[in-house]
This record gives structure tokens, sequence and C-alpha cells, in this order.
């Protein structure tokens, strides 16, 4: 019986949370008259791959994809490369100086980006650096660093620092302790913080807008905001459902991948921070 | 190991060098509607023929015409903007002014400029120089079922008097028209003032709005509405809408533009419909708003010539013809009035050349959209009945009066003057507070299941962080297509289960719009709750919640003495860090209602960007983040002073 109640519940959680994820996928699955009739019919009547092609045919969607790759790539390769340079740094002082520093770059984490978006507009006016992949990169990784640092601090601290003695009593320079010796034991804090932060530039919205204002420059999230606006004229509905589709399956891959770390990885960086 | 970063590092390196690709070929880009029909295809592909060395590039934008305007704003301010700006006749004043466009006499000297109609011709020029070269016409026309009334109406009386014979609500109206609280409302709005004799700047460019003449237009438009001769949804109406109503014969007299004649006569009321010039007061002289689309040339650009040659082009009777036939567009040049391939198509074009001659352009003023805004909102409050006619026109008259006097107060002043700062806050407040307590409940509750041991429970945890881990303003389209009338599937699951008999319009009015923004922004957010609470469960240690249950404490009892104390760390960090992304939400409002209908769901931020990429104000904009940005970071300290608290009990 309470079996019963449980698997229910986790039923109507599992309804609430992917519906409109399921919905978009099931209108990009049907057919341009489809999308439009009424009464709404919940499955295709017949599975059509249109909406899907004409969003790369009819609309330059692969350089959209390609943007937001370069951009959330090279955030998190930056990110990251930065991030543990810091952390290991942090770690080797005593915990109650890092832990003002964090306190400071986790401040600037919280800052909602829209009260961002305008200086950091000016000051890459002034860098000629608008419309350009370094422009938007640059402060993606401002932005995620501290969360990065925060994680791999976590990860860090938990090994323990008779490690790193023992290989400076054998002659091995920082750099090599933390590349041969740290880096490769906190494998997963990695790999969670490169699937989280490259999730996160993969989604942002207003920065990419306003950074990149050029159709080509587009990210994708940008570009299937710009397929509409709130007229009343015909809305290609039927396309952004599909471009939806095509943005967010791969999210929720990389979430299904590596779940069980990112679960561990978030709640631990939130005990530990 | 070292050799992974070392090329990491240059792939690093590869980034900062990246280079923008440069194609040896002219190209010159344009944002435009999308190209139903193909007209701007085909145009585009005869200029190629004839011009090898230039590429045109046609960007089909939104169909939202303020979101072309703020793409073609941002790209003026980035620095390298499109190079052909296609432009609504309201936007040429403030692009002008700023300096953005290049003069177009080189190409258009005043000979030229005659051929054209001469309310376009105006409307293209500022403070002397002419900046938009018109390619497409347009002004508001009066459509009338020729089959219902004999004669179409000339004046207020004879409206009036046809109202009250023929009308017969509800099934028959007298008039629909374009009530809704934006842009549309205004070029109604004018067309009663002048109609009246009055305007709304003096000859001088003084505002002239506190007549007896505005008077009467406010109080003529609200009895249209107090007598039943419009439908009162008017006041949602926009001209689609309008239309629809008007095809299923449910009104006598339409105000639309030319596009509706074409979709009229495509359908059963084919052959019943005229057209004449919009009504006005005995006495008086009838006009029409113009409307249009031109094309203009980017000062930063580095091809003028063949931007040029490009217009040169697009504004010929043949390309305008183009335009015509596969698109519907009217011209902008007066021989194709007369043009016979043309009246055999559309027959109604003597008439419509009789109105587009008396057309008249809206204020040409930089601030436009802010005059516009204005005049929105006080034409809205008198048809929606909170404000009288009079009230009303002396508060246009004084904002306007205000705006256009010395641009600015000091912005402290301004602070307590700025009624849209002040609407913001109120938005921003209220989606906050109800959004912050929905997501902590909803997440506590969900925490707490997924943190119950049952197997599947991994899976559980997956399932309630998607929504969190997907991009917003992507799922915020996902929303508005789900929260769409009719085809939203939220309206057919509520009508289906019986919570609602008919469909609902959700996006379209201030309380449904609201709704679905804080139920999306619910959705997205809990997750994050989730994950917080969840790592405060982990951290009770399982102990202790068994001696309790040792010692007889019912569930109810154990997560109030012991569960809830020890998650209040966590309780005050999730709250905190909601309250101040709540406080700042952007991205899923701006895609899903973009702060509408009438301002109901625009946010600060939204504000904030508005004032810096719309309206031109950046040192206003940023005065106000500060203030902001002050203000969240205040709350910020406390919440690490509790993060670091927790942490130094535990570390220790």
């Amino acid at each position: 019986m309470k079996r019963a109640v449980i698997y229910f519940l986790l039923g109507l959680v599992f309804v609430y949370c992917l519906f409109p994820f399921l919905w978009t996928i099931l209108t990009a699955l049907k057919p341009q008259e489809e999308v439009f009739k009424l009464p709404i019919r919940y499955l295709p009547e017949r599975i059509s791959l249109e909406n899907l092609k004409s969003v790369f045919y009819k609309r330059p969607f692969a350089r959209y994809i390609l943007n937001s790759l370069l951009v959330a790539g090279g955030a998190t390769l930056f990110t990251l490369w930065a991030a543990s340079l810091i952390a290991f740094h942090l770690r080797k002082m005593e915990i109650e100086r890092s832990l003002k520093i964090q306190r400071w770059l986790l401040i600037m984490a919280i800052v909602p980006p829209a009260l961002l978006v305008i200086p950091v507009f000016m000051a890459m006016k002034k860098l000629e650096l608008v419309n350009h992949y370094l422009g938007l990169i640059l402060p993606y990784v401002a932005l995620n660093l501290p969360f990065a640092i925060w994680m791999l601090h976590a990860a860090f601290r938990q090994l323990p620092k008779e490690l790193d003695e023992a290989a400076m009593l054998d002659g091995f320079s920082s750099l090599r302790i933390l590349l041969g010796i740290i880096l490769p034991l906190s494998r997963p804090a990695l790999a969670v913080a490169a699937v989280l932060v490259f999730i996160f530039c993969w989604n942002e919205f207003i920065l990419a807008l306003t950074l990149m204002p050029s159709q080509m420059r587009y990210t994708v999230p940008v570009g299937i905001a710009m397929l509409s606006g709130t007229s009343v004229y015909e809305i290609p509905w039927g396309e952004i459902n599909a471009a939806v589709a095509l943005t967010t399956v791969p999210v929720i891959l990389l979430m299904g991948l590596f779940q069980r770390w990112i679960m561990e990885g978030l709640t631990r960086g939130a005990v530990k921070g | 190991m070292m050799k992974g970063l070392g090329f990491l590092t240059f792939v690093c390196v590869l980034f900062l060098v990246f280079p923008i690709p440069v194609s040896s070929q002219v190209v010159l880009r344009m944002i435009g509607p999308e190209d139903l029909g193909g007209a701007w295809t085909e145009i585009v592909g005869r200029f190629h023929e004839r011009n090898p060395e230039i590429r045109i590039r046609y960007i089909p934008g939104p169909w939202s015409t303020d979101q072309r305007q703020d793409m073609y704003i941002r790209s003026f301010m980035s620095g390298d903007p499109y190079e052909l700006v296609y432009m609504d006749v309201i936007w040429t004043a403030k692009f002008a002014e700023k300096g953005w466009l290049l003069p177009l006499e080189e190409w258009f000297p005043p000979e030229k400029q005659e051929a054209f109609l001469p309310g376009d011709i105006e409307a293209g020029h500022y403070k002397g120089r002419f900046y938009r070269a018109p390619v497409r016409s347009d002004a508001g026309v009066l459509y009338y079922r020729k089959d219902l009334i004999p004669n179409p109406p000339r004046t207020w009386r004879e409206f009036e008097e046809i109202c009250r014979k023929y009308s017969n609500p509800p099934e028959r109206y007298g008039i629909v028209f374009q009530g809704m609280q934006y842009e549309g409302l205004v070029c109604n709005y004018l067309e009663y003032l002048w109609g009246a004799g009055g305007s709304v700047l003096d000859e001088k460019g003084k505002v002239h709005l506190e007549t007896q003449e505005n008077i009467m237009a406010l109080e003529f438009m609200k009895k249209i509405i107090d007598e039943d001769w419009a439908p009162k949804s008017v006041i949602t109406f926009q001209e689609q809408h309008s239309l629809e109503f008007f095809e299923k014969g449910k009104a006598l007299m339409m105000r639309n533009w030319p596009y509706a004649w074409k979709i009229l006569n495509d359908s059963p009321l084919r052959g019943n419909i005229g057209m004449a010039s919009f009504i006005r007061r005995p006495g008086k002289e009838s006009a029409s708003t113009l409307g249009g689309w031109g094309l203009g040339i980017a000062r930063a650009n580095k091809h003028p010539q063949a931007a040029g040659r490009f217009i040169e082009f697009v504004t010929s009777p043949e390309a305008q013809k183009i335009l015509h036939f596969k698109r519907g567009a009217v011209p902008s040049r007066k021989s194709l009035f007369t043009d016979e391939e043309i009246l055999k198509e559309s027959p109604h074009y003597r008439d419509l050349y009789e109105v587009l001659s008396r057309a008249r352009p809206r204020p040409v003023h930089p601030d436009y959209p802010r005059i516009s805004s204005i005049l929105q909102k006080h034409v809205s409050a008198v048809l929606v009945g909170i404000m009288s006619p009079e009230e009303a026109s002396r508060g246009m008259s004084r904002s306007l009066g205000g705006l256009l006097k010395g641009r600015r107060e000091g912005w402290l002043k301004r602070l307590t003057l700025d009624s849209d700062l002040h609407r913001t806050m109120k938005n921003t407040v209220l989606f906050t507070f109800l959004s912050v307590p929905s997501e902590f409940f909803l997440g506590l509750l969900m925490a707490l299941f997924i943190h119950l041991p049952f197997r599947g429970r991994n899976f559980g945890r997956l399932t309630v962080l998607i929504p969190w881990a997907l991009p917003t303003a992507v799922m915020a389209m996902t929303w508005q297509w789900m929260f769409n009338n009719p085809f939203g599937v939220i309206n057919d699951v509520l009508m289906r289960a019986g919570f609602l008999r008919a469909p609902f319009d959700w996006l379209a009015t201030p309380g449904g719009a609201m709704f679905a923004a804080l139920f999306a922004d619910i959705w997205k957010t809990t997750p994050f709750v989730i994950i917080i609470l969840l790592a405060g469960l982990q951290s009770i240690p399982k102990e202790l919640e068994e001696s309790l249950s040792l010692d007889g404490a019912g569930p109810f009892k154990r997560f109030f003495h012991l569960t809830l104390p020890m998650l209040t760390p966590f309780i005050r960090v999730a709250v905190i860090f909601r309250m101040i992304h709540a406080a700042g939400i952007f991205d899923l409002i701006w895609v899903l209602t973009k702060g509408g209908p009438a301002d109901s769901t625009r946010t600060l931020c939204l504000y904030l960007y508005d004032l810096a990429f719309r309206y031109d104000e950046i040192g206003y904009s940023l005065f106000l983040t500060f203030l902001f940005l002050a203000a969240l970071i205040l709350m910020s300290f406390a919440i690490t002073r509790g993060l670091t608290l927790r942490y130094e009990r535990i570390g220790r």
C-alpha cells in the first residue's frame, strides 16, 4: 500500500517535471498541419521529421549550434583551467582565509546576469569584442568561476594534505602536484564541474542576446527566442518546438549520464560551502 | 596529464585568436519579417542577377516590430550594424537623431522624391534631411459592409446614426478597431483626434493636448464602447482579432490597414466589402494614420554605394509590383495607383489613393517610443474607464510636456516621478513574493519525498533536477506554446478536467500572463530549492532520527523537532538565493510575455534593459542598476554569513 502511494507520487512528480519537455517533443514530431489542428491530439497521428528538417534548411540553426558549442566549450575549458589553479592555491591556505575569499567570490556569483549586462556590454564594446566569441566567453568564465572554484575546492580538500607533502619531499613542483596527483584524483568533481558549467553556458540568454547581436553569431537560445514575437500572426510553432527539442535533448542526456555525480557534487558543494 | 593540459591551453589560445571569417564579396544584411509569399526572395534574386558583385542577405526576423527595432538598435550600439535598415515610419526620427543613418539625397534628390506619396516622403525626413526611402505605404482605412449599410459614414454623426439603425449587439456590432494597449491604439486614437481637428504637437512643436478637441476625441471613443457600438472586448483587440471578428460578420465596420482587403475578398464576404476614409467631426478633415516601411542605410557601413543601389532597386516600380502581387503590400509610388495591371487586381486602389494622400505621420520625434507609451496608457485608461476624458487629456498633456521640456530631471528626483519604475518595481515585488514561497513549499515537499528510501530514488532525483538544467529562455517558448490560445495544451487539459468552460487567453490578459509567468518560473526553479534542501537533509545524522523514533516520536513530531531546526540554515540559503534571482528575473518573462500585456508582467530588469537598449538612457539605467545591486549585495552578505556559520560548525 505504502509502496503504491510512493510510486503514484513518483509518477506525479515525473509528469509534472517532464511534461513541458515531452509536449515539445510530441509537437516537434507532428507534421505541420497537425500542429494547428483542433481539437488537440496528444499523440501525433503520423510521425514526421519535417519540422526538424526545416529548422536546418530554412534557418541557420546549424550555425547557432556551432556558435553555442564554441562559446560553451571554450568557456568551460577556460573556467576549469583557471578554477583548478585557484582551488589548488586555496587548498594550501588556512581554511579561514580561503573561506573569506570564497565568500567574496560567491557574492559575484549571486548577482543576476540581467544586472551585469549593460556594464559588460560597454566594456566589450570598448575592447571591440562585441560579436566576437571571446567577448561572450570572457563574461561566462567570470560568471562561472566562483561556482567551479567552490566545487573543485570542496573536492580537493577531501584529499589528505600528506599527499602533497610526500610529493614535495620527492621534489615535485607545485604544478606537477596539481596535474599529476590532485587533478587525477578529483576526476569526478572535474567532470561534474565541466558538465554543469557547460550547461550553464549553453543555456545562458541575456548576455548572448546582447553581446553577439549579429544573426550569424546567435547562440541556440537566442536563435530560438527570435523565431517569434508576441504578434498574433502565424508563428512557426512546429519549427520552434523542433528547435527546442534539439536544444534540450543534449542537456537531458548529459544530466542522465552524469546524474549520480552531479547530485553528489551539488549537495556536497552546498554542505561544504 | 601534462600533455592534456598543454593541449587544453592550446585550444584556449586558439579561441583567443579565433578570427571572424571575412568574405571578399560585398555583403549587405537587412532584417525583415518572415518572407511569406517569397517577394523578398524574388527581389533579392533579381538584384543579384544585375549586380553579381553584391550579396544581399535578407534575415527573417521576429514578427514583432518592436523586437526587430530592438535588434537594429543593439546592432547600431555594437558598432557593427546591419547595413540596410528596414524601418517602420516611427523609427526614423530616433535612428536619425542618434546619427545612425546616412542621408539619402545622393540617391533620392528632391525631384525623385516627388514620385512617391507625400506623406511617406514627409515621414522619411528628419530635421531637413532625408533618411528613409519608402518601400511600402500603409494607412488606416474604414472597411464597411456594402450589403448592410447603404453608404459609409463620413462624420461622427452619420456614424452614430448608422450604428443606432443597423447594429444589433451582441449579434452584430457597429465597429471593431484596435483597442489593446499597444502602438495600434495610438494609430486609432490619432485618427479621432485629427478628425476632431486636434493634434499632438502644435506648429511650434509644443504639446497641444489639453484641448477641447482631445477631450471630444476621447469622449467619442469611450462612447463607442459604452453604447455597445463596439464589443466590450475590443480593448483586447489587435489587428488580427478585429479582422477575425469582422470576417465572421459580427460588425458593420472595421478600422484596419489595407492588408485586410485581400483576406476579406478571399472570405465569404467577398464583394460585400467597401473601403472609405476614416470618420471625422462635421466640418473637419478626415485623416488616417500613416504606417508603412522604408529602407535606410546605416552610417557605420563600408559600402554605402552598394546599399544605395539596392534601395533604388527596391523602391523601383518593378520591385514594388513584386511586393504588391506576392505580399499584398501597398506601393509608395504614385504612378502605381494608376497602373493597369495593379488596378485589374485591386480596383479599390483608386479609393485607397485618396486615403493615402491624406495620411498623416505620427509625431516625428526621437523620443517617439515614450510619447507613444504615454498616449497608450492614457487612452487605454479612458477606454477601460479608470480615467475620465478630461483627466486623461490633462494627464497626457502634463506627462508629455514634462518629457519634452528638459529631457530629464535629476536622477534622484526621477526616482519619485518615474511611473514606469514604480510599476515595474511593484510587479517585481509581486512576482518575487508570489513565486518564492510557492517554490519553497513545493521544493520542501519534493525534497522530503525524494529523500525517502525507496527503489528508483535516483531516477526520481534526476527527474526533479531536469527543469533546472533546461535553458530558461528556450523553455519559455515551450510555455508560450502550451499557454497558447487556441492550440495550447493547458487550456485543453483544463477544459477536459472541467475547470474551464471556454478556452482562456492566458497570455493576453494581465492576470493570466502573470499566472503563466509564475507557473513557469516555479516549475523551473523549484529544483534549485530541492538541491539545497536535500543537502541539508543528508547532513542530518541518521542516529538522531532513529533515537527520536525509538522514544516514540511520530513523523510530524520528528519533522518539527528535528528536521526543520536542522534544515533552517539551508532554508535560509535557498530562500534568499531564490529571492535575489526572482527579483532579477529576465529571460523567462522577456521570451514569454515581453512584459505585456499592458506592462502587467514587466519587471525591473526588463525596464532596466529597455532603458539602456530602447530608450537610450544608459546613465539612468546604470544608476538604477547600481541601487538595485546595492540592495541585493546587502542581502547576499546575509546569505554568506549564514553559510560560513554553518560551515564552521561542520568543519571543526
